[in-house]
């Protein structure tokens, strides 16, 4: 901890000693906001060039200069001088404050997740619950958005994310679960640690599966967008959106997509972990990038499922899937075959 | 030396609210003094018509007893975490009733599973 000022010659000393610890650097430089705010510019990119690759998009493929790499601050630019417009009667304080709460509980769970054995905001104990508890505050978000709308098409897509999103949460959480059987622990930056000989993709690959599919189903992801089925809904819960609050709303989509990637790296596929030529936190990146990469693909390839098809999958399928896993997890940590890996 | 992880989590809040308060601070401070009354402008897409009825209507609660799984699973899978935690710790007999629980919990599970499967509980 640094010492207060006592003197005004003091003060410069202590803002330096400030700007250069280990909290103000985590915190604002690296896997604080500078990082989140790159990257998510990046994902709207990446994912516009990776659709335009498997669709043929003509416009995304070819458009600017150096690979249309200034486009998404161009859309920043532009949304941020558009006028919001404020549906006829509706709840104007709501509609107007939701989405920064969206993008705050999107980029609250990176406090906790680790880019590094030392890149960690706040080295919590209870890092896996808390991420779990801010993103299952998303969908009643979701839906008080979609009700200050006052909008048909927004209110349907809104019970549609609310569903969808509690459906999934269960398998997720119950996927989790042998992930924390085998560390032993719900901090994440011990579950990264547990795995320096063999990934949790390998014990635990039912799981992976599962857990997998959930995350995609709590992106609104296809073939799980029925919240934003544009055939259907126009644009789902964020028909009304304009200007801002439409960027607002986007970035918080990013950003829980980059968020449940970076998880999805820390939980099964290592964290941090490979071979010692790149630094810590570029492995978590990289890694997190292909699962942000797989998430996407599927947008380019498969169709939309039904609704009733959708809450059927989750419920029936995936959950007794995950509770199967639950099972298998303790006979496999009980037998004993992990001991040569140190689980 | 190390702030206390709760205290950096209250920090990093802030400083979210701090850097992104002002991207909808600003529009909405740019838009709203010099709006005026249109009522084409303001209404609601309806697909290019003039919205008919309510917006908030009260819809049917559909898929009603997969919300009453929820209910249990909920609370179930907050209390695993906390035995999954403590299962190297605990000895076998002690993770034995908890898988027992879960098995017996498959009973209802099925029942409800078989009522929700029926078009008309919908």
């Amino acid at each position: 901890m640094v010492n207060l000022p006592n003197t005004p010659a003091d003060i410069v000393p202590f803002i330096i000693s400030i700007i250069t610890s280990h909290t103000f650097i985590t915190l604002v430089i690296f896997p604080g906001m500078i990082h989140l705010m790159i990257v998510s510019a990046f994902l709207t990119w990446y994912e516009r060039k990776l659709l335009a690759r498997i669709q043929l998009r003509i416009g995304p493929l070819y458009a600017g200069g150096i690979g249309g790499i200034l486009q998404p601050v161009a859309d920043g630019v532009k949304l941020i001088f558009k006028e919001v417009i404020v549906p006829y009667k509706a709840d104007r304080t709501l509609f107007t404050w939701i989405p920064l709460v969206l993008i705050f509980l999107g980029t609250l769970p990176f406090a906790v997740i680790p880019f590094g054995a030392h890149w960690v905001i706040a080295n919590l104990d209870v890092g896996l619950v808390f991420v779990f508890a801010t993103t299952s505050l998303f969908p009643s978000m979701i839906i008080i958005f979609a009700w200050a709308s006052n909008s048909k098409y927004p209110f349907i897509g809104g019970l549609r994310s609310l569903f969808q999103q509690v459906a999934y949460e269960i398998p997720m959480w119950i996927s989790a679960l042998s992930v924390v059987i085998l560390a032993g622990s719900v901090n994440l930056v011990d579950i990264v640690k547990a795995q320096s000989k063999i990934w949790f993709i390998v014990p635990a690959f039912l799981s992976f599966i599962v857990f997998f599919i959930c995350i995609m189903a709590e992106l609104e992801r296809l073939p799980f967008d029925l919240p934003e089925a544009e055939p259907e809904l126009v644009a789902g819960w964020y028909t009304e959106a304009s200007g801002a609050i439409f960027m607002a709303l986007f970035l918080a989509l990013y950003l829980k997509l980059y968020m449940m990637s970076a998880l999805t790296t820390v939980l099964f596929l290592g964290g941090w972990w490979g071979p010692g030529f790149l630094p810590q936190p570029v492995w978590t990146i990289l890694k997190a990038m292909v699962v942000a990469t797989a998430i996407i693909i599927p947008r380019g390839i498969y169709p939309r499922i039904r609704v009733d098809m959708l809450i059927r999958i989750g419920w029936t399928r995936l959950l007794l899937i995950a509770l199967a896993n639950v099972f298998i997890t303790v006979l496999v940590v009980n037998s004993g075959l992990l001991t040569a890996w140190g689980l | 030396m190390a702030l206390n992880p709760w205290v950096v989590i209250v920090i990093w809040a802030l400083l979210i609210l701090l850097l992104t308060g002002p991207l909808l601070t600003l529009p909405y401070l740019m838009t709203f003094p010099k709006r005026k009354e249109d009522p084409f402008r303001d209404m609601p897409f309806e697909s290019g018509q003039v919205p008919q009825g309510e917006a908030r209507h009260r819809l049917a609660m559909q898929y009603y007893p997969y919300v009453l799984m929820f209910v249990v699973f909920d609370v179930v899978g907050m209390f695993l975490f906390a035995w999954g935690i403590s299962f190297r710790a605990i000895s076998a007999s002690a993770s034995f009733v908890v898988l027992l629980f879960l098995i017996l919990l498959g009973a209802p599970l099925g029942f409800a599973l078989r009522l929700a499967l029926r078009r008309e509980n919908w």
